[in-house]
C-alpha cells in the first residue's frame, strides 16, 4: 500500500509511552559499549568523563524513547544499568 | 518440450511449378486494374505454369477452382493476387492445405488496398504496379518452403499476481473450474483496494461483506495455494511452460497462530497502520484488518526491535499461548511451473500532495477520497463517524473536488480515471444518510454516470440536495482559527465566481498505474501504454490478452476501473487461460528463426535484441540456442545478425532479396520500395486503402512481421539497384507488436543515415515513419511527400549510391 501517509492516527493522543527513568550506576561500568552497542532505540552514547575504573561510562541521550524494553540491563556484565517505570501520578501518562 | 517434424521434402527437390491466379474483386480491383493484361503478364514470369483471372478468387467456386488446378496441374505454388492477406490469406491457405499443399508454400499479392482502391483514376499506372506485385509475389514464392508449425504443451497450472477482487475472481474461477492455482499477493493478506472501500456503487453493498466470503473461500480453496506476503522475482519459459520463482517473505509467525490477538497487547512499538492510510495506529506484530486472509499475524521487522539474531524483546513471544512466534524465520524461494499467467497488480491512488493549491498535507481538513472511505466505515478508525482531523468533530458542510489527478495537462494524467464520479456520489448519499442535514458541494468538470444503475444514484444524489456546481475551485485556503476551508473558482455554468466556506474538503483522487509496474512489465515481458497501463494485444478483440502468448490481465493493471469490471474482466481471463489450458496445446506459426551453427561467430548480438528472451548464448559450445515456443516471430535477430548465421523462417534473406530485386528490375529510379510491418503500417496502408485515399502509385510495399526484420542490408541492396526511396515503416515506438524490436529498426535507420551522410547522399532518400493501424492519412501523405523527394533525384545522386552501397549486391 504505496500511499503516502499525510494525517496523525486519530487515535495518537490516547496512545501511551511508558514514562521511565533509567538509573545508571557510572562507577561499576567498565566501559564495555555492549548498552550502546544493543539498545534498539539507541538511547546511549559514549559520554567523556571518566569514572572510578579509568573508563567512560555511556550518558543517556533521550530518556523519553525508551519503550522499556530492559536489554540493556540483560546485556551489561557488571550490573550498571536497571530501568523502572514512573507511577502514574494525576496526567503523567496523557 | 516443443516438438518439430521436418516438413515433407519432396516440394523442395521438385521443379517449380507455380499457379497465379488474379482476381478481379467484381470492380473493386478490375475497376482500375486491367486483370486480363496482369495475368497474361505473370503466365511470362519464371516457374508460372498457370496464371488465370477470376471474377472472385475467394468464393467457393474460385477456390476449388485452385484445388482442382494444384491437383490437376500438379502447382507446387500458389500465388493470388487479391485483397489484402490479412484478410484473406487464411482463407486460401486453408484451400491450399485441402489440396494437399502445404499452406506455407502460398503467397499473396495485394492489389486491392495496396493498388486499385488507392490508384482509383490511373488505369494505366495501376496495371503496370499490379504487375509488379505480382512479380514481387512470385519471386518470393519461388523460394518458399514448406513448414509445419509447432505443438507445445500447456501446463494445466495458472499463476495469479495480485490478490485485489480481480486476482480473487480469477482465482476462483480457475480453481472452480479445476485448474491448480497459485495466487501471489504482495501484501500481508488478500483483498485489494476493494478491501478498504466502505460500500459499493450504485446497489450501496458493503464492501467488505461481499469480499470476505470470496476472500474465505480463496483460502479453503483445496485447488488454490494463497502466497500471501510474497514477490514474484522470476519469470523464465515461455506460453504454457513458465517457471515462476517467488520469494515468501518472513511473518515471523507461523501458521498456528489463532488470531487471539494478545501479542498485540504487549507489544511496545506502535505505527501508523497502511491500511487505514495512517489514520489509526497498528504495532509491530499485526494483521492488517479484521477480516484477513490469511489470518496470520505478522511481525513489522522494520520495526520491532529485534534484529537477525538478537532478540531484545520477547514480550509477543510470551504472549502467545500457541507458540506461532518465530523471531528466526527466514525468507523462502519457491518454484512454480504454471501454464498461464494473469497479472492483477491493480493500481495506485493518486497522490495530491504534488497539487500545491490544494494544500493537501498541509490542510489537516483536506482529506482524499480513500482517507474518506476509512473514516465513513464502521470498522475504520473514526468507528464509522465522518469527523474531520483537526478537531474531530462532525463537520456540516462538505465539499467533494472531482478529477484530482485525472483530466488535466497540468497536475497528474491526461486520462479520466473512470471510478471517482460514481465514488462521490455514493459517499455524499452516505454522508446523507448518516446525517441529513449535512450541506454537500460537489466541484466538478464534467458528472460521468455512464453505466448500468449509476444515472438513478446520480438523480438520487440530487433528490437528496446535493449540490453540484461545475467548475473545480482554483484554489483552497484555511481559516487559521477555525480550520475551515474556503474554495474560490468559477461555476462555468452560471458564469460566476464562487467563494464558499466549508468545514472540509475531500479531494477526489485518480487512479495511476503502479509505480513497481515496470518490474512485472520487464519479468514478464509485456508492453505499457502512454499512461502507464499494461497494453492489451488488441483493444476491441482480445482485451484481456498480453501480446505475450499466455499472459492476460484482468482489473485495474490494465486501465482504471470500478469493481464490476474488475471482477467481469477477471472472469474473462480466466476464460482465456481456461481456454488454453483445457486444449493442453498451442500451434506457433511457423515463422521462427532459422540458425545456420556453421556461420555463428556466437557474438549474442541476437540474444540482445531478441524482446521475449527466446534466444541463448552457450559460450562454451559457441552455439545459439532457440525456443521456439518464446519466439514472437519478428524476426529481429535475424536483421541484427551480421553474419548471415540467422534468417527468419517465412520471412528468409533470400526472399526479402527477391522481392526487392524484382520491384528493382526496370525503372528502379522511380520507384519506393516501403518496408511495412504487419501490425501496424502495413495494416495501416491497407486502412488507406478501405478509405481509398490517393496516393502516388511508384510505391512497392514489402511485408514483414515486424519492422525490426528489416536489415539494414535490404535498404542498402535496394540503393545498390537504383531504387530513388526507401521507406521504412512500423508501428509507433512504445506500441510494437513485439514489444520493443521497433526499437532497432531506429537504431539501424539513424545508423544508415549517418553512414549516407558521411557519403554525401541525401539522407531524405531513406524515411522512417510510425504509423498505426488507423493512420492510413499518415501513411499516404507519406507518400505522396516521399513523391516529391523521388522527383528531385538526379540520376547522378541515383549512381552514386549505388556506388556507396555496391558491397551489399555481392552477397
Amino acid at each position: 500500500m504505496p500511499e503516502r501517509i499525510k494525517h496523525a492516527p486519530l487515535d495518537s493522543k490516547e496512545l501511551k509511552r511508558p514514562k521511565v527513568t533509567i538509573h545508571l550506576i557510572k562507577d561499576q561500568c567498565k566501559g564495555c559499549g555492549y548498552c550502546i552497542e544493543f539498545c534498539p532505540k539507541k538511547i546511549f552514547e559514549e559520554s567523556e568523563e571518566i569514572n572510578a575504573r579509568g573508563v567512560h561510562p555511556p550518558k543517556i541521550v533521550d530518556e523519553s524513547k525508551c519503550l522499556l524494553c530492559s536489554f540493556c540491563t540483560a546485556v551489561c556484565p557488571d550490573f550498571a544499568i536497571f530501568v523502572t517505570e514512573k507511577k502514574c501520578e494525576g496526567e503523567c501518562c496523557t | 518440450m516443443s516438438e518439430k517434424k521436418d516438413p515433407e521434402p519432396e516440394n523442395t527437390s521438385e521443379e517449380l511449378r507455380i499457379g497465379v491466379y488474379v482476381c478481379h474483386c467484381g470492380l473493386n480491383i478490375a475497376g482500375s486494374v486491367n486483370c486480363e493484361e496482369v495475368a497474361k503478364y505473370a503466365a511470362t514470369l519464371p516457374n508460372v505454369v498457370l496464371a488465370q483471372d477470376n471474377l472472385y478468387a475467394c468464393s467457393d467456386q474460385g477456390q476449388e477452382g485452385i484445388k482442382k488446378d494444384i491437383k490437376e496441374h500438379k502447382l507446387n505454388r500458389v500465388v493470388v493476387a487479391s485483397c489484402s492477406p490479412r484478410l484473406h490469406e487464411p482463407t486460401f491457405r486453408k484451400a491450399c492445405e485441402d489440396a494437399g499443399l502445404n499452406k506455407y508454400l502460398f503467397e499473396m499479392a495485394n492489389i486491392r488496398e495496396h493498388c486499385s482502391w488507392v490508384h482509383l483514376y490511373d488505369r494505366e499506372s495501376a496495371t503496370e504496379k499490379a504487375k509488379d506485385l505480382v512479380k514481387m509475389a512470385v519471386a518470393k514464392a519461388s523460394l518458399l518452403q514448406p513448414a509445419i508449425e509447432t505443438e507445445v504443451p500447456i501446463n494445466r497450472k495458472a499463476l495469479i499476481i495480485g490478490g485485489g477482487v480481480a486476482g480473487i475472481q480469477a482465482a476462483l474461477d480457475l480453481a472452480d473450474t479445476g485448474y491448480k492455482v497459485h495466487l501471489v499477493e504482495k501484501e500481508p493478506s488478500i483483498g485489494g483496494m476493494m478491501a478498504r472501500i466502505d460500500k459499493t456503487f450504485p446497489t450501496m453493498d458493503c464492501s467488505i461483506c461481499i469480499l470476505a466470503p470470496k476472500m474465505s473461500d480463496v483460502g479453503h480453496h483445496p485447488n488454490i495455494e494463497l502466497l500471501a506476503y510474497s514477490e514474484v522475482t522470476e519469470v523464465k519459459g515461455y506460453i504454457g511452460n513458465f517457471v515462476v520463482k517467488v520469494l515468501k517473505k518472513p511473518r515471523y509467525v507461523t501458521k498456528d497462530c489463532s488470531a487471539c490477538g494478545e501479542c498485540v497487547k504487549v507489544c511496545p512499538i506502535v505505527t501508523p497502520n497502511e491500511f487505514d492510510v495512517g489514520l489509526a495506529s497498528r504495532h509491530a506484530i499485526y494483521t492488517p484488518f479484521a477480516q484477513a486472509v490469511p489470518v496470520t499475524y505478522l511481525i513489522d521487522m522494520s520495526l520491532c526491535l529485534n534484529k537477525e539474531d538478537v532478540v531484545v524483546c520477547d514480550k509477543c513471544m510470551k504472549a502467545c499461548e500457541r507458540g506461532a512466534i518465530k523471531y528466526e524465520m527466514k525468507p523462502e524461494t519457491v518454484e512454480l511451473e504454471v501454464g498461464t499467467i494473469i497479472v492483477a497488480t491493480g493500481a495506485d491512488v493518486f497522490d495530491p500532495s504534488t497539487l500545491p493549491n490544494y494544500g493537501y498535507g498541509k490542510i489537516a481538513n483536506v482529506i482524499t477520497s480513500l482517507e474518506f472511505e476509512r473514516l465513513i466505515n464502521a470498522g475504520g478508525p473514526s468507528g464509522g463517524h465522518l469527523i474531520r482531523p483537526s478537531d474531530m468533530q462532525i463537520p456540516k458542510r462538505v465539499a467533494f473536488i472531482q478529477c484530482v489527478g485525472s483530466r488535466s495537462d497540468k497536475a497528474g494524467h491526461l486520462y479520466c480515471s473512470n471510478v471517482c464520479c460514481m465514488n462521490t456520489i455514493k459517499d455524499s448519499l452516505l454522508i446523507k444518510e448518516h446525517w441529513p442535514d449535512t450541506e454537500i458541494f460537489v466541484f466538478y468538470i464534467d458528472i460521468r454516470a455512464y453505466g448500468k444503475g449509476f444515472e438513478d444514484l446520480y438523480n438520487r444524489a440530487k433528490k437528496a440536495g446535493v449540490k453540484f456546481i461545475r467548475g473545480l475551485p482554483s484554489e483552497i485556503k484555511e481559516d487559521r482559527k477555525t480550520c475551515n476551508l474556503w474554495l474560490m473558482g468559477e461555476n462555468t455554468l452560471q458564469n460566476e465566481i464562487y467563494k464558499i466556506n466549508i468545514d472540509m474538503a475531500i479531494l477526489s483522487v485518480g487512479l495511476e498505474a503502479r509505480k513497481d509496474s515496470e518490474i512485472i512489465q520487464r519479468l514478464l515481458t509485456l508492453s505499457r501504454d502512454q499512461d502507464g497501463f499494461f497494453l492489451e494485444a488488441h483493444p476491441k478483440l482480445r482485451p484481456v490478452d498480453a501480446a505475450t502468448g499466455g499472459v492476460f490481465f484482468a482489473g485495474c493493471a490494465e486501465s482504471p476501473k470500478d469493481i464490476k469490471d474488475s471482477v467481469t474482466q477477471a472472469s474473462a481471463a480466466a476464460a482465456r487461460a481456461g481456454t488454453l489450458m483445457a486444449k493442453g496445446k498451442v500451434t506457433v506459426e511457423a515463422i521462427t528463426p532459422i540458425f545456420d551453427p556453421e556461420k555463428c561467430k556466437a557474438c549474442g548480438l541476437c540474444t540482445k535484441v531478441c524482446p521475449y528472451n527466446a534466444l541463448t548464448l552457450n559460450k562454451d559450445l559457441k552455439k545459439i540456442t532457440i525456443v521456439e515456443a518464446a519466439c514472437g516471430g519478428c524476426g529481429t535477430c535475424a536483421a541484427e545478425c551480421p553474419f548471415g548465421a540467422l534468417t527468419q523462417s517465412h520471412f528468409t534473406d533470400e526472399q526479402i532479396v527477391a522481392q526487392i530485386d524484382a520491384v528493382t528490375e526496370h525503372d528502379a529510379n522511380k520507384k519506393i520500395v516501403a518496408f511495412c510491418c504487419n501490425w501496424c503500417s502495413y495494416a495501416g496502408a491497407d486502412f488507406a486503402g478501405v478509405s481509398r485515399m490517393q496516393y502516388p502509385p511508384n510505391v512497392r510495399i514489402i511485408r514483414t512481421m515486424c519492422s525490426g526484420r528489416v536489415s539494414q542490408k535490404f535498404v542498402e541492396r535496394a540503393f545498390a539497384r537504383g531504387v530513388a526511396a526507401v521507406m521504412v515503416t512500423g508501428c509507433h515506438l512504445g506500441d510494437c507488436h513485439y514489444i520493443n524490436a521497433n526499437y532497432q529498426t531506429q537504431k539501424r535507420v539513424e545508423r544508415l543515415w549517418k553512414k549516407m551522410e558521411q557519403n554525401g547522399l541525401d539522407k531524405n532518400r531513406l524515411q522512417l515513419l510510425w504509423a498505426s493501424a488507423a493512420e492510413g492519412e499518415k501513411f499516404a501523405s507519406k507518400v505522396r511527400e516521399v513523391k516529391s523527394i523521388v522527383e528531385s533525384v538526379t540520376s547522378e545522386e541515383v549512381e552514386k549510391a549505388r556506388k556507396v552501397f555496391e558491397k551489399a549486391l555481392e552477397e
